[in-house]
This record gives structure tokens, C-alpha cells and sequence, in this order.
């Protein structure tokens, strides 16, 4: 029970400000929930964790044959070397196509309230379907994720072993990946350790940047909290992605998921950049507006941003220490909706330099994990036919 | 889901001249040769290019011709089909040669309406070709080749929708044509063939018409082809299509329900019927059957000379027809003769090299998408 209790804590903690705080963190922006060490992630009532329901997971996590041509598994997408996510600015996709936004990084995924770069998914539950049937992501299909797996024995017997299934259930195969996904989280990070109070865990120089953080550079404004993201959105003024102008294949993506979203025509046809929250909620205001990231695991997450625009700390930096950026959505050819968070910093060298130390701080040691040997398939006994 | 018997499907007079042991002259003209069909020629080229190209499929690694290959009768030469990458089918590839003209598609006649359903049925299906038409259509955009063909053709933009309305114009261009049976140059074997067809063999009850189809299913006891459940590839695409088409007890049953999924009646009587296919192009198209387990055509008349395979749903017209041994080589011989010229020409094929990559539009910021 009491147990119970400090979860939903967590979750309220966590879910912090998307709708009961939306009055704007400008008017509240002393009662930023604090920076803070990270406890055990939120688990939901309906998916508890089991040691075999995550070992089920991890599997399912690196088996391809849940994808549309069983070529492609969640991990190659959110790659173990490449920080749980995909070193490229966008990500690859599907085979034939590219992805349009950068890939996340899955480690502390666990904590978010809401999942994708706009908040698309409220669970882990719901953002791995998601992806594994998304048309430039796994573009699998129930159907066939389920006719796969029956002939999968090892699957058969762990599904029904973990969820009673006489046959195993796609249902199912989201459930266990979020449960093996709430395992891959990372609480020990030097910042942790100085949240809890071992005060030698920052150096110098990344206390300076805690301060920078806290104050100057006023970073805390949104990334704030034991996660260091209040999850609401904003537009920064992002540039466009380079590949909208380059690539075929990605100007191809782009219009698809113009249509496949259901924007009106007329948007479709001028639409020239990522319009972010807006296809969620249809609202010009929402126009290029991305959630808050987490900034834990950074600094093995490269590229940043929703469309991998700046390849290391330094650039981030140097984009908020001009105020952010102008895009389509900000300079009002599609809309004005820039945050008026964003100022001017005028940090020094060194300050920049303390800044990106501290940020440092918040990834700790990689956590590396080598693919699972996978179950083979094998036919299904002779069984009567019917008549 | 009935289909309604065309009215040009001439199904009556077909019956008639299979009671009629004696074909008249008139009746015999009720076989053929197959009409051609009126086409628009730049809509039917587009869809000659569209049918060629790969970008179709959802990972851009097989086009419609991947299975329907022109210079095999617009089949595939295999037992059992290819399928989307990931899978492998469980029924043998049809040809596409006079498909414009059935009344209902696929083996289980499961698309009765028209050839812009069957279009958009192989290129979504998980085990076809797995592709969302949306992406498809902005695949088809980035294309200024496309782009053109699309506008000469009265298409306007490039549409999943007109792409759905090319390919059938396309397939209505792929007609039989100079078979011996239709230039009056029949062996004096495939004459006599002829006879046995029409009389003492009673093919034609069913293989009536212009295309000697009568766009029925029948149950003719055809063997299940054990490759199918032995095969985990095949098997799951199975299992996967009897979960779309509710197919009932899906993980134990072990063979193909085929029209049953029309119907669903259950005492499942008609389970194991497929549609009576064409025999024109049959020298292109083996191996036979629904699922291929028939490899030759001396093979497939030998397999009625016995009266069918064992079914007890097995229709009661298909008995042991004590045919001889010259009797049946009349019949192949007359098989043979309903072959006609491979549509392997640039008139039906699509000769140019498809360049598959995607060129960026230039200029991409001031382009309206």
C-alpha cells in the first residue's frame, strides 16, 4: 500500500503541469517543481512487473519478425551503441522509407507521462504498437505479429507462462516491452548521487553549470524536476530539418505524414516543416511546438532536438544562448508561436563550457546490452482437419 | 458476398453445350476467342510502368510483376506464390492474362466487385505487398516521370486513387491472342481433344466460355499441399489471412477453406471449393491448381480421369471418366492448343529501367507539395 502510494506520487511528480499547471510557467516559474534524484519508475496497476515478463520483453525488443518484413526489431531504431535511440539526425525507418523525427532515446523512457516527441502516446503500452505498426517505423500488422509468434514455441510457452495465453497475444507483446523497458533506467548518474547528497559527485565545473542551469541560463524554466523536463511543449524556434531540402526520400515522408495525419489541403500543399503538437490537437497555437525532452542520457543521445538538428552539447547551447532559433511556426509564415521564455543569455565561453559539464553529469555509465539469441520458428503439429 | 452473374458471362449457354454430347457450331463459337478490351492507351501505359515498379510494395522490394512474370504467362512458375518479404504464400499465382474479364478474383473469389479492388487488395495485404496507399502516393509524387504520365493521362496529380484506376487499365490490355484454338490452326489430337472437352470428358460443365471459366467455385477434391503446414513461412500467412477472413478454429485446422470464407456456412459444406480457373495460357501457367500440386497438364487430366481427388464435399459432376490413353493425350493436346502469343512485348511490358531512387524536388522550400 504505502508503496503504492509513493508510485502515484511519482506519477503526479512526473505528469507535473501539462494540464493542471498550464497556466504558463512563466507566471509560476518559482514554483518549478526542484531538480531532484530519480526514484523507481512509475509501474501501472494493469502491467506489473515480473523477471519474466521482462526477460520476454527484452526478446521481443530485438526480434524483427514483429516488423512488417521481419527485418527490423525496436532496437534498430533505438540501438543499445547509439544510446538507445539513432545517431543519425532522423531516423532510418522502415526499410524503402526514412523516418521524419529523431529517435528517442528509450532509457528513463519509463518515467514520461506521455511518449513520442509530442506527447502521441500516454503509455509505454501504447507508444510500442505505435511504432511497430507505424507505416515509416515497423509498419507491422497485428495480424501477422500474432500469426508469427504461434509458431515461435519458446514464445508460445513464455506467453502463456506470463500471461496465460493459449496462443501468444499482440496485446500482449506491448505489455511485456514496457515492462522490460521500465527496466532500462538509469538513477545513478553523478547528478543523482548529488541529489542525495554525496557532494563530491559534481566537479567544480559542473557545479557551476548546476547554477548556470538554475540560474542564468534559466534552463530549469522547463527542464525541470527529477527528470529535468516539465513534458509540456514549446516552440524554440528549431530550424527545419536540412533533409526536407535534400532528400527525396524524406521530402516523400514528410507529405505522408502530412496526409496520413490528417492535415486540411491547403496546409498539406504549403506546409514546408515539422508542425509538431498541431497534429495532435489541430490548433494554430500548437503550431512546431515539441515537448520538453528529458536531458538524462544525453551524452549518448547526439544529435538533439525533434529533428537531430545540433550534433552536440555545444551547439544546444549556443542555439539558447542566442535565444533560440525562428522557423516556419515562429517568424509567422505559418504562425507565431514562439516561446517568449527564450532570451538572449549572454553566457561567456567558460559559462557555455560549465554548462555542458553539468550536462555531462546527467548520463552516468553506458548501459550496454548485447542481443538476445533469438527463438527460432518451427511448424505446428499435425492437427484434424476439419470435416 | 454473391456475386451477380454478369450477363456477359455466358454461363447458360455453357451448361447447354456441356449436356450436349454433340457440339453444334454455334455453341462451339461460345469459347472463344476472348474479346479484346477497349483501353485507354496512356492510362494503361502508366499502369504497364506502375505494375513494374517495386516502390509499390511497402518496403520498395517487389512490384506486381515480382509474381505475375510476363514471360511466364503472367504467373510465377511456382507451386506456391512469393510473398511480401517476411512471408511466403500459400496458393500458386493466377495468371493475369484476360483477368479483366473474370466476374470475381483470387482464388476464392473473394473480390467480386472489380479490378480496382483487386488492385488495391494486392498492394495493401500484409502478405502481399504490405503497402499504405498514402505513402505510396507521395512515393509516386517524388517521381517526375510519374508526375507526367500521370497529367498526359488525364490523371491530374498522382492519386492512390488513379494509381487503383491505371493498373486495371493496364490488365485490361492483357488479352490472349493466336492460339491454334482461336486461328483455326488446331492439330487434328487437339480436335479430337476438343470433343472430349465438350462431351465425353464433361470439362466444359465448368470451363465455359470465351475463357473457359465459368467464374464459379467448385470442390473437385484437390489434395492439400503439405508444403503449406510444414512450412512455418506459409503457414503463419495462412493463419494471418484466416484471421482477417474468419475463418473459424483457424489455429488447428490444416487446410485451405477456400470459398468457405464467402459463404461461411456451417456445416461446411463449402469448404475446399476454389474458382474454376482459365485454361487459356495453361503452357505459361503450371504448375496447376489452386495451391500447385498438380505439375503437369498430363498430370491434371490424369487427376480427372480418375474423377477428382477425395472430398466429401467433392461436387458430384467430377467422376472417373475411363478416358484411354490417346484420349487423354487429345485432351493436353487440346489444352495446349489455348495457349497463345507470350505478351512479352514492349506493347505489354514496361522495357525502360525504373529508376527506384527518389530524386529531392529542387527548390523544395518555394514548391508546392
Amino acid at each position: 500500500m504505502k508503496k503504492s502510494k509513493l508510485l502515484s506520487l511519482a506519477i503526479v511528480a512526473v505528469s507535473f503541469g501539462f494540464s493542471g499547471f498550464g497556466l504558463g510557467s512563466q507566471a509560476m516559474a518559482d514554483v518549478n517543481p526542484p531538480l531532484a534524484a530519480l526514484g523507481p519508475p512509475p509501474v501501472p496497476h494493469d502491467n506489473p512487473q515480473t523477471p519474466e515478463k521482462v526477460e520476454l520483453g527484452k526478446l521481443l525488443f530485438f526480434d524483427s519478425r514483429i516488423g512488417g518484413d521481419a527485418s527490423v526489431s525496436c532496437a534498430d531504431c533505438h540501438m543499445p551503441k547509439q544510446g538507445w535511440g539513432f545517431n543519425d539526425p532522423i531516423s532510418r525507418g522502415y526499410p524503402g522509407v526514412i523516418h521524419w523525427r529523431n529517435s528517442q532515446t528509450v532509457i528513463n523512457a519509463a518515467y514520461l507521462g506521455k511518449l513520442f516527441w509530442v506527447g502521441a502516446a500516454k503509455s509505454l503500452e501504447a507508444q510500442a504498437p505505435g511504432a511497430a505498426l507505424g507505416g515509416v517505423s515497423g509498419n507491422g500488422e497485428r495480424d501477422m505479429v500474432e500469426a508469427r509468434l504461434a509458431f515461435i514455441p519458446e514464445y508460445v510457452k513464455r506467453f502463456n507462462q506470463v500471461f496465460g495465453d493459449d496462443w501468444p497475444k499482440v496485446n500482449n507483446v506491448w505489455k511485456a516491452m514496457a515492462a522490460y523497458e521500465r527496466t532500462l533506467i538509469h538513477k545513478d548518474t553523478p547528478f543523482d548521487k548529488y541529489m542525495r547528497g554525496d557532494k563530491k559527485a559534481l566537479s567544480n565545473q559542473q557545479m557551476r553549470g548546476l547554477n548556470l542551469f538554475k540560474g542564468k541560463a534559466n534552463c530549469v524554466e522547463c527542464h525541470n524536476g527529477p527528470l529535468l523536463t516539465d513534458q509540456k511543449y514549446y516552440n524554440l524556434g528549431v530550424p527545419r530539418a536540412e533533409e526536407w531540402s535534400e532528400s527525396g526520400l524524406a521530402q516523400i515522408t514528410f507529405r505522408y505524414e502530412q496526409y496520413a495525419k490528417g492535415v486540411t489541403e491547403e496546409l498539406y500543399r504549403k506546409i514546408k516543416d515539422d508542425a509538431g503538437l498541431y497534429y495532435r490537437t489541430k490548433q494554430k497555437s500548437d503550431m512546431g511546438k515539441f515537448r520538453t525532452p528529458p536531458l538524462r542520457y544525453t551524452a549518448y543521445t547526439a544529435p538533439f532536438m525533434h529533428n537531430g538538428s545540433f550534433f552536440d552539447f555545444d551547439e544546444v547551447i549556443e542555439f539558447y544562448n542566442n535565444g533560440g532559433g525562428s522557423n516556419d511556426f515562429t517568424d509567422g509564415v505559418m504562425a507565431k508561436n514562439k516561446t517568449p521564455l527564450l532570451k538572449k543569455l549572454g553566457l561567456s565561453d567558460q559559462e557555455k563550457a560549465d554548462l555542458a559539464a553539468f550536462l555531462e553529469s546527467l548520463s552516468g555509465a553506458e548501459i550496454k546490452m548485447s542481443t538476445p539469441k533469438l527463438p527460432p520458428y518451427a511448424p505446428l503439429p499435425a492437427a484434424a482437419n476439419v470435416n | 458476398m454473391k456475386r451477380t452473374v454478369s450477363s456477359k458471362i455466358p454461363w447458360l449457354a455453357a451448361f447447354a453445350v456441356g449436356a450436349a454430347v454433340v457440339a453444334s457450331p454455334v455453341l462451339a463459337a461460345d469459347f472463344g476467342p476472348v474479346p479484346t478490351v477497349k483501353v485507354d492507351a496512356k492510362k494503361a501505359a502508366l499502369g504497364k510502368r506502375l505494375f513494374s515498379d517495386p516502390r509499390l510494395s511497402g518496403d520498395a522490394a517487389i512490384s506486381c510483376s515480382t509474381c505475375h512474370v510476363p514471360q511466364k504467362g503472367f504467373s510465377d512458375g511456382l507451386a506456391l506464390a512469393k510473398a511480401y518479404p517476411g512471408s511466403d504464400g500459400f496458393r500458386n499465382t493466377p495468371t493475369l492474362i484476360n483477368a479483366a474479364q473474370k466476374a470475381a478474383w483470387f482464388h476464392d473469389g473473394r473480390i467480386g466487385t472489380n479490378l480496382n479492388d483487386v488492385t488495391r487488395e494486392s498492394i495493401t495485404e500484409t502478405y502481399s505487398m504490405n503497402m499504405d496507399m498514402r505513402l505510396m502516393q507521395e512515393r509516386i509524387k517524388q517521381d517526375p516521370i510519374y508526375v507526367k504520365m500521370f497529367k498526359d493521362a488525364g490523371y491530374g496529380e498522382p492519386s492512390n486513387g488513379s494509381i487503383r484506376k491505371a493498373i486495371p487499365e493496364y490488365l485490361k490490355t492483357l488479352t490472349s491472342r493466336g492460339a491454334p484454338f482461336d486461328t483455326g490452326k488446331m492439330s487434328d489430337a487437339a480436335q479430337r481433344g476438343f470433343e472430349l472437352f465438350k462431351g465425353k470428358a464433361g470439362c466444359s460443365e465448368c470451363h465455359s466460355g470465351p475463357r473457359f471459366s465459368d467464374d464459379a467455385p467448385h470442390n473437385i477434391g484437390v489434395p492439400e499441399n503439405p508444403e503449406i503446414w510444414s512450412n512455418p513461412a506459409r503457414h503463419i500467412t495462412y493463419v494471418a489471412f484466416s484471421m482477417f477472413m474468419g475463418i473459424e478454429n483457424y489455429m488447428n485446422i490444416r487446410r485451405d477453406v477456400g470459398a468457405h470464407i464467402r459463404t461461411h456456412k456451417s456445416d461446411g459444406s463449402d469448404i475446399g471449393k476454389f474458382m474454376t480457373p482459365t485454361l487459356r495460357e495453361l503452357t505459361f501457367t503450371g504448375p496447376y491448381m489452386h495451391n500447385g500440386v498438380i505439375k503437369t497438364l498430363d498430370d491434371v487430366v490424369d487427376f480427372y480421369n480418375r474423377g477428382g481427388g477425395r472430398d466429401p464435399n467433392k461436387d458430384p459432376r467430377v467422376k472417373s471418366l475411363g478416358l484411354s490413353k490417346d484420349e487423354r493425350a487429345n485432351l493436353v493436346a487440346f489444352l495446349k492448343s489455348l495457349s497463345g502469343d507470350p505478351l512479352t512485348g514492349p506493347e505489354h511490358v514496361w522495357k525502360d529501367k525504373i529508376n527506384v531512387n527518389y530524386a529531392a524536388i529542387e527548390n523544395w522550400l518555394k514548391q508546392r507539395n
